[in-house]
């Protein structure tokens, strides 16, 4: 029997392939399977589960109904998974109970099992909680894929992870496309920031003048957590740079993240560890010669006012509790004061506080800022990108968004690897960071519901390709991890050298790998306002006349190309400031007011500019549980043909009709000089179409939009919140199983 | 302290000192010690006087832009209105704004309102209160050691405001404040509400909104099962009950009596509304008077079988007690109590567990501790959680919902009641009616919802409201309506495409509900308005909504047919009405204007399509003067797109 094997076997040749399963993604092998499985569904009853076949991959568990319910019309359906399948790196924990015998066991790698399981629950990372019976299934083979499951959830290396598979052998089987074409990096519009060039624009866009690209990491010979490239003050030559880097922990010479218009810069920091050294450093790094002001260098030691990263993980722990796995009912009586204690709301809202106040130093008092933080991989990734996130339209837009976590989380060295934990080696290294940083964003799009270019289904769905090992933006610590693993894939895979990572293992953002053109059309907001402000294009400035419909440039789209170098912030950061002092004058101050409260008093007295700065507001009663993605699995908390996506059906209806007649103007008026020739007249539209939901006809009268509700677009499947097949409470029954947290003590102890 | 009757002083000696006098404002300590990034808009300025002047005193608004123009040019001067008087003015005033701080500055009252005008500060302020929304006035401790007296007014819309001026030196004269007493609890004054002379005439007659007759014609009411009768026409079955009726065809009127003795007040089950396709109904009443002994009525009986044999598709009756049982069954001692299921034979009883007026009222008192002024900054939710006001929220709704369901899938008749009939029920069947039928979330059908499930049918909006009456610890006043409107608002959350009016609607509903510049919300009962002549002698707040109708209008608004809702309802869903009870605070500033972003696009498509229809008929003249020359002219592919808003 495999499960009493005594020493670790390597992951691949643990149990020999059953057979390589054709529907699923290349190269996937089927590991076990079992038959006569019944997954559960329904609430109250047993009468919707449904049977089927439960198979264990080397990519996923999946289950294959037996009569596969019609496909839901209108939903997100992803290319590489099915709606019952689950990615082995989305699962947190494996749970086998057996009803009868009242036992239970978590199951982690290459464990016994002494009893044959009736049930089988899988705590997954995206929140859904899924239940298979095996009340009907041979029980030797229903054990053996709850140890497969098991086993192949924890994956001895790295390298194990599916995602090395699949992309080496997506890579030579669609070669020909990739290469020959003329696009670059695979159509990849956004920058990864591993070339100089991307820094280059990243400068120039925000009028960094006294800012450089830097190659002295090239080969990470100084830091091994920095990317290769790095911006640093012109004043500094390479080697004082190099002179500096041993005050830093691993080296890490600070990082330039953003220009302010009026010269302060934002820049991110190791501790130091000779004391002596800090204000030198603050000195050299921030105030630059022309800076207008020269007003003091502010330094935020971010450990000190914000969680750390294992009260964030508990935080979640308990929200996700809360809001999955207690039983429905049972959460329903204590909901708010449940939530408050779980301090997830709580810690959202200190990031974006702390946050904010670094936007009043940058922008109200000119002062440069410097994040500061132990080793600077962790809490600065969530401040840095919050705080340009406030100041910058760009990164409102999506590329700027996913430039953003390129910039600050990928090329940081945010440690996605432990953090997410992927190969479930160290828990106490495990936390959300880049889920509170997600929730974050969200609380500013539930304020500012115009400033976004991408939707909360855009961060749902991102959130989720964390748990998908087939990208390469979430699988490692640091660049360098990144780019070793890379090149030995490549070596492996006899990929040529040369050969751009990007086109070989590609980043999350191109979510042609995940979604038809049509779902990705759920990314977009109907209501964003972009705007036509100054942009950089080739390296010069060059300023698009502003338009007095502020919507008329963005309802079709800015052209790719020049999206990169959108720059909206830097206009209206002067008309702000200008304002200010226009007012002081008659501004007596209110009580024993702060300055920073003065700032956001002003700020919030004036309408807000939604290509401008934006504050969120932080009262507590401002801070909003995000519940499209914590309960859109949970079928109790679904609302039937209601939740805000139906205002969202509405909107886009509205804007594509827009779009249609846009198109049709354009094609009244012809090809205007300098512009690409025009579509061919009565030339199809709809290719191209922006929206997902898209005009109605006069002739169908407006039904009730049976598929939407507020889990859309997800399904809401079978979790726990329901009493067990003996009308227990499962949840009750798992008492004392320290759900989520530590498998460790757990997987010894047999039950 | 100088004080002047005069207009004409109004602004003329501007107050050069500047006075802090801010320690005594202890309440916004907490989140002023919080020095991290706070969000302080200063818009307290603008915002209470822009929101105060926006929704107080619509009247501004009401003929269409140029009085837009006018109001935002001169929002901070008293404005009149038709019939308004200026009964006192006093200069020296200090305001202690509760976000702002101290603010000195000019007092008016009038008889429908008080006008704050702060002078010592630019960009100027103004605080402009409907009288009626004054639930007491006290004067605070005695003279301080600068002489000053100090008045605080406690209001029923979740607001607290306080006030100083110098001790009268001249004894005899009154301070503003008792003469602003005088004009804030008219009644008790004997002198007349405000709405009795407020003329303002509007386009639209909000009186005819309403009218019973045709409301059950639009129901198919009268028809083979119901009929619609007039016993009641001199309110002599019942006072508090409206006129119209309608009752089972196969009970005539001399047995109505007989049930109308059994059930307290006289307020025996009477049609609210019907399925238009099952025929299932809901009705409403009172409590059957059992009593302690168990009294029967064999009337009462024969009643609600004739209720469920008008519906051939359910031999079932679902009779839902609004009250926790063991309020029900504590009525048998003054006589009333609950249908018994022996009695009543395929009837089912359910309670609803839903708290009386006494216990609503106290659950809004600690809301209002939690809010106002200042939200502290932790324990938030935990705060929100102890005033208990979501929770019944979510018992009135999760009540509604299951009589909707019922009535709905189970295709069953249900009989609504509570003790007397007209707070509960009122609250379950016009809650209910929401759900089932779209033609209530039209602005029109919510008008006629409100005014025939809670006017005609008797909710004491006098006692519960206590318009101009002085006596504020009265236990007949509640939230009940407030409450109601409540749950509406959090079902235009979960469906924001469902309801063609806005959140504005609702505020402006509250709002007028109590300012008492309409004649609506007067009175108890339809006898009593009818008595009054309230329709001749007011003016209704349905002439002023519907004269305006684009500022309550829902853009997302899409009129689906046979759309019921079926609301979640999980303490998940429910969120605390930010833009009714948190309004007042000035860091709660109203979250992006969605519909103004709206209106934009659709301006945009208006626009848009004008363009496209003018380049198609030059597009078309021009091929027809030459029609040789371009054969395949674009026109084929114009089509214009639907316009539908």
């Amino acid at each position: 029997m495999f499960s009493g094997k005594p020493t670790k076997p390597t992951f691949k040749c643990y149990l020999p392939p059953v057979q390589v399963c054709i529907c699923g993604s290349l190269c996937e092998i089927v590991v076990n399977e079992v038959n006569f499985v019944r997954k559960c569904i329904s609430a109250e009853s047993s009468q919707d589960d449904l049977w089927g076949k439960l198979i264990c991959t080397n990519f996923k568990v999946s289950f294959i109904p037996q009569d596969a319910p019609p496909k839901q019309k209108l939903k997100l359906s992803h290319l590489l998974l099915e709606e019952h399948d689950i990615p082995l790196t989305c699962l947190e924990q494996v749970v086998t109970v057996n009803d009868t015998k009242g036992k239970k066991k978590v199951l982690g790698s290459n464990q016994k099992l002494k009893f044959n399981p009736t049930e089988l629950i899988l705590y997954c990372k995206d929140l859904r909680v899924i239940r298979f019976c095996f009340d009907e299934a041979g029980p030797e083979s229903a054990k053996k894929v709850c140890l497969a499951i098991a086993h192949y959830s924890h994956p001895a290396d790295l390298q194990l992870l599916f995602g090395f598979d699949y992309q080496g052998r997506r890579y030579h089987e669609s070669k020909g496309e990739w290469v020959n074409g003329s696009v670059p990096r695979g159509g990849l519009q956004t920058p990864i920031f591993d070339r100089p060039s991307d820094w280059d624009r990243e400068i120039k866009r925000t009028g960094a003048s006294e800012w450089r690209v830097c190659s002295i990491n090239e080969h990470y010979a100084i830091s091994q957590s920095l990317p290769e490239y790095i911006v640093v003050p012109v004043s500094l030559a390479d080697q004082d740079l190099k002179q500096h880097s041993s005050f830093f922990t691993d080296q890490r010479i600070p990082l330039w993240c953003w220009n302010h218009s009026n010269g302060s810069a934002l820049v991110r920091m190791t501790a130091i560890n000779d004391p002596l050294q800090q204000r030198k450093i603050d000195q050299r790094y921030t105030v630059i010669k022309s800076h207008p002001q020269r007003n003091e260098v502010v330094r935020s030691d971010l450990e000190k006012f914000l969680p750390g990263i294992q009260d964030i993980q508990s935080a979640f722990v308990k929200v996700r509790q809360i809001c999955v796995v207690d039983p429905f009912e049972e959460s329903e009586e204590r909901w708010f004061s449940s939530i408050e204690n779980s301090r997830w709301l709580e810690y959202v809202r200190v990031f974006l506080k702390h946050s904010a106040e670094m936007v009043y130093y940058l922008d109200g008092k000119n002062s440069s800022v410097i994040l500061q933080e132990e080793d600077d991989r962790d809490l600065s990734c969530v401040v840095s990108s919050l705080v340009q996130l406030m100041l910058d339209p760009h990164y409102r837009s999506i590329i700027g968004f996913q430039s953003l976590v390129q910039k600050e989380w990928v090329m940081a060295g945010h440690r996605f690897l432990d953090r997410c934990n992927h190969l479930k080696k160290n828990e106490k290294e495990e936390s959300p960071l880049f889920m509170l940083f997600l929730d974050c964003v969200w609380q500013m799009i539930n304020q500012y519901p115009s400033a976004f270019e991408f939707t909360e289904t855009y961060l749902t769905v991102l959130s989720d390709s964390m748990w998908i090992p087939l990208f390469s933006t979430f699988l490692f610590n640091s660049p360098k991890q990144r780019s070793h693993c890379l090149m030995d894939f490549a070596k492996n895979k006899a990929i040529p050298q040369g050969e751009d990572q990007v086109v070989y293992f590609p980043p999350v953002w191109n979510w042609s790998q995940q979604f038809s053109a049509k779902d990705q059309t759920l990314f977009n907001n109907p209501m964003y306002v972009g705007k036509g402000a100054p942009c950089v294009q080739n390296g010069e400035v060059k300023t698009f006349r502003r338009t007095k419909k502020t919507f008329s440039s963005t309802m079709r789209g800015t052209p790719a190309s020049l999206r990169n170098g959108l720059r909206g912030g830097e206009d209206s950061l002067h008309r702000r400031s200008s304002l200010v002092s226009e007012l002081k004058p008659d501004f007596s101050p209110v009580k024993d007011e702060s300055p920073s409260e003065r700032f956001f008093r002003d700020w919030f007295s004036r309408p807000a500019n939604q290509q401008g700065i934006l504050i969120p507001l932080l009262l507590p009663s401002h801070m909003a549980l995000w519940k499209l993605f914590f309960l859109r699995w949970v079928p109790e908390a679904c609302i039937a043909r209601g939740g805000p996506i139906t205002a969202y059906h509405k909107l886009s209806q509205l804007v594509d009709e827009i779009e249609i007649l846009q198109g049709q103007l354009r094609q009244y008026k012809g090809p205007s000089p300098g512009s690409t020739p025009l579509p061919s007249p009565g030339g199809p539209l709809s290719d191209q179409r922006r929206m997902y939901f898209t005009a109605i006809s006069p002739s169908d009268p407006p039904t009730p939009p049976d598929f939407l509700n507020s889990s859309f677009p997800f399904t809401p499947v079978g979790n726990l919140c329901r009493p067990g097949v003996h009308g227990t409470p499962i949840s009750k029954f798992l008492n004392g199983a320290r759900i989520w947290l530590s498998t460790e003590t757990l997987d010894n102890d047999a039950l | 302290m100088e004080k002047s009757g005069s207009v004409d002083s109004l602004g003329s000696k501007r107050s050069s000192s500047r006075q802090p006098s801010v320690d005594s404002l202890s309440s916004t300590s907490t989140s002023r010690s919080d020095r991290s990034a706070q969000t302080k808009p200063h818009s307290a300025m603008s915002s209470d006087s822009v929101s105060t002047s926006a929704e107080l005193s619509p009247e501004l608004r009401v003929s269409g832009l140029q009085a837009k123009v006018l109001r935002d040019s001169n929002k901070e001067e008293l404005q009149l209105l038709p019939n308004e008087k200026v009964q006192d003015l006093a200069q020296d005033v200090t305001y202690f704004c509760p976000f702002i701080g101290a603010l000195r500055g000019i007092v008016t009252v009038t008889n429908y309102r008080l006008f704050f005008k702060c002078t010592d500060r630019d960009p100027a302020f103004a605080l402009d209160l409907p009288l009626g929304v004054v639930s007491r006035v006290e004067k605070i401790g005695g003279a301080s050691s600068r002489g000053d007296v100090s008045y605080g007014l406690v209001c029923k819309d979740v607001r607290n405001l306080r006030f100083a001026h110098k001790q009268m030196e001249d004894t005899l004269r009154k301070s503003i404040f008792e003469v602003l007493m005088k004009f804030a609890f008219p009644v008790s004054n004997g002198l007349q509400i405000f709405a009795f002379e407020y003329g303002q005439v509007f386009p639209e007659n909000g009186w005819k909104v309403c009218d019973a007759v045709s409301e059950y014609k639009r129901q198919g009411i009268p028809n083979e099962s119901w009929r619609i009768t007039k016993v009641n026409d001199h309110y002599e079955l019942c006072d508090t009950y409206p006129s119209t009726l309608a009752v089972p065809v196969n009970m005539p009127d001399e047995e109505l009596k007989r049930v109308a003795a059994f059930r307290a007040k006289g307020r025996i089950p009477v049609l609210s509304w019907i399925h238009p396709e099952s025929q299932a109904t809901v009705t409403r009443c009172s409590q059957p008077m059992v009593g302690v002994n168990g009294k029967r009525s064999k009337e009462d009986e024969k009643y609600l079988q004739a209720i469920m044999d008008a519906n051939a598709q359910s031999h079932k009756l679902f009779i839902f007690d609004a009250r926790p049982s063991v309020n029900a069954a504590a009525n048998k001692m003054k006589g009333g109590g609950y249908e018994s299921e022996d009695a009543y034979q395929n009837a089912e009883l359910v309670f609803l567990d839903i708290h009386n007026i006494h216990v609503m009222r106290e659950s809004l008192r600690k809301l209002k501790d939690v809010v106002y002024p200042n939200i502290e900054d932790s324990h938030w939710l935990s705060n929100l959680e102890s005033t208990h006001w979501l929770e019944h929220i979510k018992l009135i709704l999760a009540g509604a919902l299951r009589i909707a369901d019922k009535v709905e899938s189970g295709k069953t008749s249900v009989v609504v009641h509570c003790s007397d009939g007209w707070d509960r029920t009122c609250q379950l069947t016009s809650l209910a009616m929401l759900m089932l039928d779209g033609y209530y979330r039209t602005i029109r059908g919510f008008e006629v919802l409100l005014e025939k499930e809670w006017l005609s049918f008797g909710h004491r909006f006098q006692l519960r409201i206590g318009h101009g009456d002085k006596n504020h610890t009265d236990a007949d006043r509640s939230p009940v309506f407030i409450q109601f409107v409540d749950c509406v608002w959090q079902l235009t959350r979960q469906f924001p495409a469902a309801f063609e009016f806005n959140e504005n609607f609702l505020v402006t509903i509250l709002d007028h509900l109590y300012s008492c510049l309409f004649g609506t919300f007067l009175c108890n009962s339809e006898q009593q308005r009818l008595k009054e002549e309230i329709p001749k002698r007011t003016v209704s707040l349905w002439s002023y909504i519907n004269s305006q109708l684009e500022e309550f209008t829902n853009p997302f608004y899409v009129n689906y047919s046979n759309h019921v809702l079926f609301p979640a309802v999980s303490l998940r869903h429910l969120e605390l009405w930010v833009g009714y009870y948190i309004r007042w605070n000035p860091r709660m500033r109203p979250q992006e204007p969605v519909h103004q972003r709206y209106k934009e696009l659709l301006a945009k498509r208006a626009e848009l399509q004008k363009r496209v229809d003018e380049l198609q008929r030059e597009v078309t003249n021009r091929s027809a003067s030459s029609s040789s020359e371009r054969a395949g002219s674009p026109t084929r592919s114009i089509t214009p797109v639907q316009t539908f808003v």
